[in-house]
Formats: C-alpha cells, structure tokens, sequence
C-alpha cells in the first residue's frame, strides 16, 4: 500500500512514541514526588530533621480531597459548578493539611528542639505511624475512591496519548514551584528562612523570631504535599491510609538525590525519580519499578555523597 | 542605659559567668578585656538573650530583659557582631545588610546609605555572596550588618580577630566614628592596648569575674594589665 511506513521505520515510530508517553508519565510522577519532596527538604534544611510524618501529611492531603469533594457533590456545588467546587477542595485541603503540618511541629518538634538529634526523629516516626492509625480508624482500612471526574478525556500530539489530568498536574507542579523560589528568594520570609538555615544563632541576632520561620516551613511544606496527595487522588482514583508510606520513602529519597536542604535539588531530584520509574518500569520490567528509585539514589551517593545539589558537608567550628 | 546585675550564666555544665556586674552610659565606649574563656562572648551572648542567664538580671534603659527572646532584644536597639563575623555565607552583601535591618527599626534606606558611607567596598560588592569576601571586608560586612537596625548599643566581639593591622585600624577608626554618631558601643577584645586606647571605661574578666575596673588610661598603667594583657616586662 502506497500510505503504509516500511517495517524498519514503523519499528523506530513505535519506540519514540512509547518513549514520550513514558516521558509523560513519569514527568507527572516525578511533579508530584517534587512536591513532596520539597516540604522535606525545607524542614531539613532549616532543624536538621528528616521529618518521617511528611508523607501522612500528603496521604491526609488525598483523604481531605475525598472529604471535601464528596461533601460538595454531596450539598449540589459539583453540579452547579465543577471548577468552584475543585478550586475550593484543593483550598481547604490545602489548609487543613497546612494546619496539622504546623500542630505537629509545635507537639511533637518543638519540645524536643534542644534534645539529641535522635529524640525528634524517633518522635516524627510516631507521628507517622499514629496518623496512619487515626485515619484507617476514622476512614476504614479499605480503598476509598475519588469520583473520575476528568476521566482519559486528553489530547494527542505526535501520536502521544496525554490527559488534561496529567497536563495539570504537571503545570501547577512547576506554577507553585516556581512560587516557592520566588518566596525564598525575595520576599522577606524568603530570606529569614535561608538565613535560619545558614546560621540559627547569627539569624536570631539580627531579630529574626526563629519560631515563626520554622512554623511557616511546615506550613508551605505541609500546604505543598496537600496538594500533592489531592492531585495524585484524582490521577489513581484510589486512596488507603498507608499510602503515605512509599510516596513519603520516594520522596525522601528524591530529596536526598538532589542534595538535602537543597529546594532546586528536591525538584529535579523528584522529576529524575518519577522519569527513572517511568522509563525503567517500562524498558526493564515493572516488577522492579520501586526499586529503580533506590538503585538510582545508590549510584548517585556513591558519586557524590551530597546529593547532585548537595553541599559537601561542611564541620562548622 | 545598660546594667548588668550579679549576672550568672552557665554554658553547659560550666558556670561562665560567676557574678558579673557592669554598666554602661549612653555614648560611651566601655572595653571588656581578658582571656580566652574569660567569659567575654557570654557576656554578650547573655545580653543578646541567646544564653539565659540563670541568676542576676540585665537592665536595658531601666527595663529587664532578662527573660526576653533575642528577636525582641535587638527590636529594643542592642544590636551584636558577634565572635567570627558569622556573615550569611550563601546570601548576597545586600542581602546579608537587607537581614541586618530585619527588625524593622528605623529606614532601610538611610541604614543603606550610611553603611555604605562607611564602607564603600561593601556597595562595590554587594551582589557578591557574603562567603567570598576576604576576611577584613567580611568583619566591615558584620559591622555593617549589625547597623542596619539603627542600634542605641552595639556589641562588638573581637572585631580584630584574624585581620591584617592596617586593617585593625581602620575597624577601630571607624568604631570611633560609629560612636561619635551616637551610638554606645561595649566592646569585647583580645587586644587590649587598642580597646583601652579607645575607650572612656574597661573591665577585666577573669574566670568569669570582673577582676578590675576603671577608665582606659587607669588601665593601661595597671601593671596587673600590664603584665597580663599588655605583654610588658615590668
């Protein structure tokens, strides 16, 4: 037939196409793992603590979505209005969220700001583990499901199948990121945060209330991984109360990737997350998809022990 | 303006401060003198309100502050360069000047001028990160800092540390001229000679006390300073 490509070239067609949409799809993955990877990595830089309770924030983030929206579907604002509907779920998930981020520092942080660095650690593994409780009590250990409102409805471009869900995801990923490094560079706070990060006692000298600073880190933190739980709810449709787990794991790790402390690091050390589970799961076997991850982070410490934005770790004196 | 009462203050386990008493009048330059471990950054850390102290009291203008949270203390006017300059490493000169006047005390833009006044070298570098700076422009950049929130005392930690001599003497030069603008100035140092010539009054600190006091002159002829902190046979 005279409209049919050779054999040779439909070969290399098929694989470039596979190639973007899983492009695609681990760009979605690795948007959502950033975020989450960001409220890690702000805590780390400012107390020196990996914050283990960060991801029950985000599976709290998904679990409010569900709430919410229900509720609206529930009261007639889904049908009077889909985007107000939506727009207000992302807004009180992101501020419930927001608020628990910040009640947990102040109960489970704080008190334990002047103690081994162990003492907090150990105290955010408990948080952790008891937010995982209080929502499979309060919600049921089963699966709950957020209504598919957006559907597969997408568009096709170079023969590569992409959702108008996995487009916004991607686009408010890099709008709030795009957010929070003007914030940390510019605004008042902004540099408030990097100076406590830089030096706590030099920061307090020149009058900046150390608290505020670290409650307003656990509130973008905490604001950030809401909506990625939210977004991520609506892209699987399906939420438990452990999902936390392995999205806080991966996100840990994307922070540590980047180089810890790092919030251009946290970024791209998530995007390369989402795109190396993405391409591995698909050109090696998904079998392993969790572990691509792990071997990725392996290879990068062995490299370079800061993380790719890291810092060689510096002994202050 | 300021007075310190049998203040006691311990580091760790260690009794820093074993009952200091001093004051200070307003625009007067007071050195505070003595050894390594003497005490001497406790006593400014204590009057930050970094360290608490855990008997006596500190009065600002006639006010406790003893318990007050250093952001409070320096929105008060008692502003410090502490021990090693301690610059922001990876936040631009003018952002290391922009914290300086974080506390909101007095205009930015006039704190701008007059450091710049001060220290020209600083507006040549002021987009440059405070961690590049060589270390006598480093301590101008702590100084500069510490101005910024139009302070009624500064508290300046061995502002000499570490630096060339033609540069300890611009440093001392210009505390002098930060003083004659009005601002109190208690400084800590190593180098006793330029603090007392400097200086209306001193006190010694040993082991966490105050061993001598009196004007800078008085000291200089001391020969107890003498043979201690003056390096002279006697």
């Amino acid at each position: 037939m005279p409209g049919e490509i050779p054999p040779k070239q439909r070969f290399f067609c098929y694989n470039l196409s596979m190639f973007l949409q899983q492009l695609i799809n681990g760009l979605t993955l690795g948007s959502v793992y950033a975020l989450i990877a960001l409220g890690y990595s702000m805590v780390y830089g400012i107390l020196e603590l990996i914050n283990f309770a960060h991801g029950e924030i985000y599976m709290l983030g998904a679990y409010f979505g569900i709430i919410f929206f229900g509720l609206f579907t529930a009261v007639g604002l889904t049908a009077f209005s889909l985007p107000l509907a939506l727009a207000l779920t992302f807004v009180l998930s992101v501020i419930f969220c927001a608020s628990y981020g910040f009640t947990i520092e102040k109960i489970a942080y704080k008190p334990l700001r002047n103690a081994p660095r162990l003492s907090p650690l150990i105290s955010a593994i408990g948080v952790s583990i008891f937010l995982q409780n209080f929502v499979m009590l309060t919600q049921g250990a089963t699966d709950k499901v957020f209504p598919p409102i957006f559907g597969t409805a997408g568009f096709r471009f170079l023969s590569v199948q992409m959702t108008y869900l996995q487009l916004s995801i991607i686009v408010v990923s890099v709008i709030l990121m795009f957010c929070l490094r003007f914030f940390v560079r510019k605004t008042r706070m902004g540099k408030a945060m990097r100076a406590v990060a830089q030096d706590k006692v030099m920061a307090s000298l020149v009058g900046v209330n150390i608290d505020t600073v670290i409650s307003v880190t656990f509130l973008i933190g905490s604001g950030l991984a809401a909506i990625a739980g939210l977004m991520v709810a609506m892209y699987y449709g399906l939420v438990n109360y452990f999902i936390g787990y392995v999205a806080g794991i991966k996100a840990f790790t994307a922070a540590v990737l980047g180089g810890i402390g790092s919030i251009r690091g946290a970024m791209l050390g998530g995007i390369l997350l989402g795109l190396v589970e993405s391409l591995g799961g698909s050109y090696i076997s998904s079998e392993y998809k969790d572990a691509y991850a792990f071997i990725l982070l392996i290879i990068v410490l062995l490299v370079k022990p800061g993380g790719l934005f890291g810092k060689a770790e510096l002994e202050k004196v | 303006m300021l007075e310190l009462r049998d203040l006691h203050t311990f580091y760790g386990p260690i009794e820093a401060l074993r009952g200091i008493d001093l004051e200070i009048s307003q625009g007067e330059i007071v050195s505070l003198i003595g050894n390594n471990g003497a005490g001497k950054s406790t006593t400014l850390m204590t009057i930050s309100g970094i360290l608490k102290p855990q008997s006596g009291d500190i009065l600002f203008e006639g006010e406790s502050i003893r318990e007050s949270a250093p952001h409070k203390i320096v929105r008060m006017g008692i502003s410090q360069v502490p021990e090693g300059r301690r610059i922001f490493p990876k936040l631009t000169v003018r952002e290391n000047l922009e914290m300086g006047s974080f506390s909101g005390r007095g205009d930015a833009a006039s704190a701008f001028e007059m450091v710049f006044g001060l220290f020209p070298v600083l507006q040549e570098r002021q987009n440059q990160f405070g961690g590049t700076l060589s270390g006598g422009e480093q301590q101008m950049l702590a100084i500069a800092r510490a101005l910024m929130c139009h302070p009624k005392l500064l508290l300046l930690d061995e502002p000499s540390l570490g630096l060339a001599p033609i540069i300890v003497s611009k440093i001392f030069k210009t505390i002098r001229e930060i003083n004659r603008e009005g601002v109190t100035v208690l400084l800590v140092e190593q180098n006793a000679r330029a603090a007392l010539k400097l200086s209306r009054r001193g006190y010694v600190l040993e082991n966490g006390q105050i061993l001598l006091r009196g004007n800078g002159a008085e000291l200089l002829n001391n020969n107890d300073v003498k043979k201690a902190y003056l390096g002279e046979q006697i």
